[in-house]
């Protein structure tokens, strides 16, 4: 694998947990090793084991038998509350603690940890700024002041708080609504921009496993790995029959929100009244500042369709969701300043995407 | 009436002193129960705890077992417990105690434990997950969030004890008991039934007294993010 070399963050090896009293284990013989700094997904149906293989790597479950090592160093020889308080772990219920201020949830590892109450404080106010809370409007509320997605950003700064390397997140986005959740997403992704942290994320939702993971890991019952590999290469080849049925009639679609525009070759765009246009370039009205305001002409359409425009930072995906809700064949890519950069034609899209994903 | 102001009037130092003893008899009754509960609820929570196969051989330690015990004791008819202690404790004041303590755990312990039975299991994982051990998680996660509910069972103590510690009269216990006693014996005569109504009168005050201390108490034990 790619990242072979540099020795895994977490390394499960040989990992099985049967719970007392049951005959079949909920978690068999599992290798996993999660790379530093990546953020690899956890996805697989309900009760297939991913909350047991997550609560084993912060010993809050102990397996049955393997090893578990972070930074190359076996879970087993540290004390489990000291190990939690160096991995962040957030979960779907959020778990804030109720009688708290919102700074006094942050602020519980910092505190633990001996932190002296300037630094806590500091530490709070630049948190809650990273998960986009104003500090002195958030500070001093309960967690039964916020909304659910408030709530969950408090419960991902906690996790933060003492700046672990590791964080394990079960579902943090689970409970959600889906508008929100997918801010929420963003958000974590621009957050891990800037903290680098390793992340072991669980999911059910594929769309989110594939959004978030530098890595999905798919799993079937009983924790048997099924597949471990990037999002894309998941998608266009499921490893057997039960990944491809996981992974769903959905596929192809959901690979096109791993398509960044800027990694296509756009159709050239004519300015209208920039001189002799080919007749077979779509030609574009522009405003004062440069920026598309209808179409002119479009080859192959008698009157000229809706204007629709994409950022060029956006996706495939995204480009597709315009082009349907404007019911228009060609969409314009727009750069951050609004300007025309190319377009994409609905034929060329369709005709042209090969089943990796990339266009011909 | 008039004569029953008349008659306040008259023994007011008598009355007041009644009152003040009444009070506390059910405050250190209370509070002795509410420590024995609390200290029994921690034990037999953690206890709950412990694998199943321990807690078999320790039967004796499970909470259905002990909150068997308090209830039997709420269930003794008051005047016959007050007789029974005076073999061993005498008269007076120690088997008062001893008598409205024993009625007070019930309350207090049930709400103990289902206080802290009654905090949400995912707080209680999120206080492990964030490296909060055993002693840390009990002190500044469960109990704090079960408060609410052990003061209302501290309350209700207060309330039952209040009107049974009339019944310590009949061992020389002090407080509103005294008087009432006093004047059921000699029903028909002169201030009789003023005592009865004293006595009476005399709970209702001591219990309005106790509602004023908890109003306050709830307002400054409970943390304000959990207040409703
Ligand atoms: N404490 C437990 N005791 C017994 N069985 C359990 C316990 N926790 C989970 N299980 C079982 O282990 C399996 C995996 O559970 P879990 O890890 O929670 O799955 P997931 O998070 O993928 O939905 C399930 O079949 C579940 O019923
Ligand atoms: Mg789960």
């Amino acid at each position: 694998m790619s990242d072979a070399g540099q020795s895994p963050m977490i390394a499960l090896e040989g990992v099985s947990k049967t719970y007392p009293k049951q005959s079949k284990p909920a978690v068999a013989e599992l290798n996993l090793q999660v790379p530093e700094g990546a953020i690899v997904t956890l996805i697989g149906p309900s009760g297939c084991g991913k909350t047991t293989i997550l609560k084993m790597m912060n010993r809050l479950i102990e397996p049955t038998t393997g090893r578990i090592l972070l930074a190359g160093e076996d879970v087993t020889d540290v004390n489990a509350d000291q190990l939690r308080r160096r991995i962040g772990y957030v979960i779907q219920q959020v778990g804030l603690f109720p009688h708290l201020t919102i700074a006094d949830n942050i602020a519980v590892v910092p505190k633990m940890l001996g932190w002296d109450k300037r630094r806590v404080a500091s530490r709070v106010d630049e948190l809650l700024h990273l998960v986009g809370m104003e500090p002195d409007d958030f500070r001093d509320r309960y967690p039964r002041q916020l909304s659910g997605g408030q709530q969950q950003r408090v419960g991902v700064a906690r996790g933060l708080a003492a700046d672990p390397p590791v964080m394990l997140m079960d579902e943090p986005f689970g409970a959600i609504d889906p508008i929100t959740r997918e801010r929420l997403q963003d958000e974590f992704l621009e957050v891990q921009r800037q903290v680098a942290k390793t992340i072991c994320f669980v999911t059910h939702d594929l769309t989110e496993a594939v959004k978030l993971g530098d890595r999905i890991a798919v799993f079937a019952a009983r924790g048997r790995l099924a597949q471990y590999d990037t999002p894309s290469e998941v998608l266009a080849h499921p490893a057997d029959a039960f990944v491809a049925e996981f992974v769903g009639s959905g596929a192809a679609v959901r690979r096109l929100s791993l398509l960044q525009i800027s990694q296509l070759e756009l159709a050239q765009i004519v300015i209208s009244g920039a001189g002799a246009a080919p007749k077979d370039q779509p030609v574009l009205s522009v405003d004062g500042a440069g920026r598309p305001s209808a179409w002119h002409h479009v080859p192959g359409s008698e009157r000229p369709p809706a204007l629709v425009t994409v950022p060029l930072s956006g996706t495939v995906y995204d480009a597709v969701d315009v082009m349907l809700d404007g019911r228009a064949p060609v969409v314009v890519v727009v750069d951050d300043d609004g300007r025309p950069r190319g377009a994409l034609r609905w034929d060329a899209l369709v005709a042209d995407l090969r089943p990796n994903g990339q266009l011909r | 009436m008039g004569s029953y102001l008349q008659y306040l009037s008259e023994n007011s130092t008598e009355l007041v002193f009644y009152a003040q003893q009444h009070f506390l008899l059910v405050g250190y009754s209370v509070a002795l129960a509410s420590v024995i509960s609390l200290v029994l609820a921690l034990v037999l929570h953690t206890n709950q705890l412990t694998p199943p196969s321990w807690r078999r051989s320790l039967q004796v330690g499970s909470r259905e077992t002990a909150l068997l015990f308090a209830s039997a004791a709420l269930t003794v008819p008051s005047l016959a417990l007050f007789g029974m202690l005076q073999p061993l404790l005498g008269l007076g004041v120690t088997p008062s105690i001893v008598a409205l303590t024993l009625y007070a755990v019930y309350p207090v312990l049930r709400n103990t434990l289902a206080g802290l039975s009654g905090v949400d299991p995912a707080i209680l994982e999120a206080a492990r997950g964030v490296g909060m051990g055993p002693v840390r998680r009990m002190l500044r996660v469960q109990l704090p969030l079960a408060w609410p509910v052990i003061i209302s069972g501290i309350r209700v103590a207060v309330l039952i004890v209040i009107s049974i510690a009339v019944v310590a009269a009949v061992i020389n216990g002090p407080g509103f008991g005294k008087p009432l006693q006093d004047g059921l014996a000699r029903l028909g005569s002169v201030n009789s039934f003023n005592e009865v109504i004293t006595g009476t009168l005399g709970c209702l005050l001591v219990a309005a007294g106790y509602e004023i201390v908890f109003v306050v108490v709830r307002r400054l034990t409970t943390p304000r993010g959990i207040r409703v």
